[in-house]
């Protein structure tokens, strides 16, 4: 480590974190970072490779083995070199107001991430973290693509520890003493000599206790194998093999069905991602928020405060609908749309219809709604003006001949509620003060049947909540009410700093949602079911 | 307001795209000049050429090729106007609302106290015909709410009445 470059001279000073707040990450962290670097550069070779076998094993010829190991340990050395000085070169900061966090060796970045923005905490453990008991801290403050702070990696307790602290901070407690950290944990000795590890990581001092957990559901893991296989994946799978063995037996080569392999491939991957993600599938309750915790290699423990999630999908595909299932997602600014939304927006991968209405409550404790199960039978299975709906009237048949007596929407006191989808059903939630921005689209086709499309605009994820072919005069009339009605319940909204609001308790102490899985939306406020729209 | 908007449908119900007491802004005119600008820039060689090539080689059927051009140009021309005619804006108290398209027409009602930032752009020809666009963003990518064609004096009472708006109705996601 020869570019020990002291950090913070030629640096922007950041004024708002008191120099004894600094830490860093654990000092394992360039070896897991390295190892990334270090298999990534040997997959990218061995694609390349495998391209010309012929070719590759002629070069490990002779001398030839001498030089890939050569290789081998220079990647390797390059690797990890640059995760160590990465290493040394990150430090964050937990102050009342923000999380900062300074990365980059040559161009240096700092991150200031407002806790009153929070939207989700996640306690990410790779495989390989989680053998040597570390774990990452991720933040989501809804800031776009790559606006998460990703803190790794931090021993699992201390990573836990910082989550409960964040959290707490997050919903606006303070904290009890006003010293953060004695000074032994600063990472003010700047200067110190390189070989010296000059930071511990030693975890701050408890000040806030983890709020308590209250489990609610849990997949079981024959349910989510089953699930996963009665998809039309394994459709797919069955599809391919099965043109495989024809073109086989047809050209007689055994050769000419290689050309399926990739889509086996993709398949068998997407099936096994689907049950390695959705493992030991877990929610809970606690005065942080919702707790998910799932993944079979890759453990990950999501939080998600309350009044975070912006809208629900409820979907039930074809090969499903024997069995009953649905699979519940959600919206979560920062959980943006990328590589990983597959993981982090499911609230619920396989589920009956009660635990359907169990995890939505769990993200919208009220539906506005007096007796939601009637509600929840209409959206789900229902047709026509089933459960209060307004449905899209006969004409929409010429614009959609096989959906068009599912498509409704239904407004409760507390969200709007829109249903489609008669061989893949769908329904999605939008709790009302979560409502960004309203649409009315019309084709020239709708236009000579008299109807329109109203759409809620939602943040980024796979809910896009919308309603296809309302009467044109429903959907206009729909669009004026729910722009009120969104108005409304934002004033009333208070999910920013959600503990502020009550009388400056302990963490621990904080009211709790009495989890009761058995009677799932009862709602606090019995309101009577509203009439639908127009 | 010269758009068809106001006038009843068919079956003689409102236009779902004519909210009542709502007063709508038209884009400037200028936009539409602008765009036919763009437009003569584009297709105007493009004819030529054709013309030229048809008469170097004296060819008949040659003739198509500025013949198509010069009929594309001309629908263009024809329903640039009249799209920039169905643009138009209108400030509510708590939210504004956007209108755009002839056959494939939309609305967005976009709150004020849902506004993240906003944008206020202006091109090197959009500048010489005196128009600026406003884009509104919300935590929300498919918002997209633009308004294009405004005065550049009126962009910025826009810009500036959004943001004190929306910074009085200021709240999280």
């Amino acid at each position: 480590m020869s570019r020990s470059a002291p950090q913070g001279e030629q640096d922007v000073v950041d004024e708002s974190v008191p120099p004894g707040a600094w830490r860093r990450m654990h000092p394992v962290t360039p070896a897991l970072k390295g190892w990334k670097i270090f298999v990534g550069v040997l997959l990218v070779a061995g694609y390349q490779l495998t391209d010309n076998l012929q070719q590759a094993s002629s070069l490990l010829e002779g001398r030839g083995w001498l030089i890939a190991i050569g290789v081998l340990a220079l990647v390797a050395v390059v690797g990890f070199g640059y995760s160590a000085v990465a290493w040394r070169m990150t430090r964050f900061a937990v102050t009342d107001d923000a999380v900062h966090l300074q990365t980059g060796i040559l161009f240096r970045q700092q991150r200031q991430a407002r806790l009153d923005r929070l939207q989700a905490v996640d306690v990410v453990q790779p495989l390989l973290a989680r053998l040597v008991g570390l774990s990452e801290l991720k933040l989501e403050v809804a800031g776009g693509s790559g606006s998460a702070v990703s803190l790794a990696f931090l021993r699992e307790g201390e990573a836990d520890v910082l989550r409960a602290e964040l959290l707490a901070l997050a919903a606006g407690l303070r904290r009890p003493a006003a010293t953060p950290a004695p000074g032994v944990d600063a990472v003010a000795a700047v200067g110190a000599e390189p070989g010296v590890p000059a930071v511990t990581t030693a975890a701050a001092p408890v000040a806030f206790a983890a709020a308590p957990e209250h489990q609610v559901y849990e997949v079981p893991m024959p349910r989510l194998v089953l699930s996963t296989i009665q998809s039309s994946a394994t459709v797919g799978l069955v599809i391919a093999i099965g043109a495989a063995v024809v073109t086989a037996v047809m050209s007689r080569e055994v050769g000419a069905a290689f050309f399926v392999v990739p889509m086996l491939f993709g398949i068998g991957g997407f099936l096994w991602s689907r049950i390695n993600q959705g493992a030991s599938f877990r929610a809970a309750t606690s005065p942080d928020g919702i707790r998910l915790r799932h993944g079979f290699t890759e453990a990950r423990a999501q939080t998600v405060p309350p009044g975070r999630v912006q809208a629900i999908r409820i979907s039930q595909g074809l090969w499903w609908r024997w069995s009953g299932w649905w699979r519940v997602e959600i919206n979560v600014a920062g959980y943006a749309i990328g590589k990983e939304q597959q993981q982090d927006t499911v609230l619920h991968p396989v589920a009956t219809q009660d635990e359907v209405m169990t995890a939505v409550w769990l993200v919208l404790p009220d539906l506005g709604v007096a007796d939601v199960r009637p509600v929840y039978d209409a959206a789900l299975r229902g047709t026509g003006d089933d459960g209060g709906f307004t449905a899209a009237p006969r004409a929409a048949r010429w614009v959609d001949p096989i959906g068009w007596r599912r498509h409704g929407v239904l407004v409760t006191q507390r969200a709007l509620i829109t249903r489609s989808g008669r061989l893949r059903r769908q329904v999605d939630i939008v709790p009302h003060e979560r409502t960004q921005s309203l649409g009315l689209e019309q084709g020239p086709l709708q236009r000579r049947l008299g109807l329109a499309s109203f759409v809620v605009h939602s943040t980024p994820g796979p809910v896009q909540p919308a309603v296809a072919h309302l009467a044109a005069p429903v959907a206009a009339a729909l669009l004026d009410e729910q722009a009120e009605r969104a108005r409304t319940a934002r004033a009333g909204d208070r999910s920013e700093l959600w503990m502020r609001s009550h009388l400056e308790p302990a963490p621990a102490a904080a009211p709790t949602e009495p989890a009761a899985p058995t009677e799932p939306a009862t709602p606090t406020t019995a309101a009577p079911p509203q009439d639908p729209v127009a | 307001m010269t758009s068809d908007a106001t006038v009843p449908t068919a079956d003689g119900t409102r236009d779902p795209f004519a909210p009542l007491d709502v007063t709508w802004t038209p884009v400037s005119t200028r936009l539409a000049r602008a765009r036919l600008t763009v437009l003569a820039l584009w297709f105007g060689p493009l004819v030529l050429a054709g013309v030229v090539v048809a008469v170097a080689t004296g060819e008949p059927w040659v003739w198509v090729w500025p013949g198509v051009t010069a009929a594309l140009a001309a629908w263009q021309s024809w329903l640039i106007p009249r799209q920039v005619r169905a643009m138009a804006y209108a400030e509510r108290a708590e939210d504004l609302l956007i209108r755009r398209g002839i056959l494939f027409r939309t609305l967005v009602v976009v709150p004020y106290g849902r506004m993240q930032y906003v944008d206020v752009t202006a091109g090197p020809l959009a500048r010489r015909f005196r128009i600026a666009s406003v884009q509104l963003h919300t935590a929300s990518p498919g918002t997209g709410a633009s308004i294009e064609g405004l005065p550049p004096q009126e962009a910025a009472r826009l810009r500036d009445r959004l943001a004190s708006r929306g910074e009085s109705r200021l709240a999280g996601l």
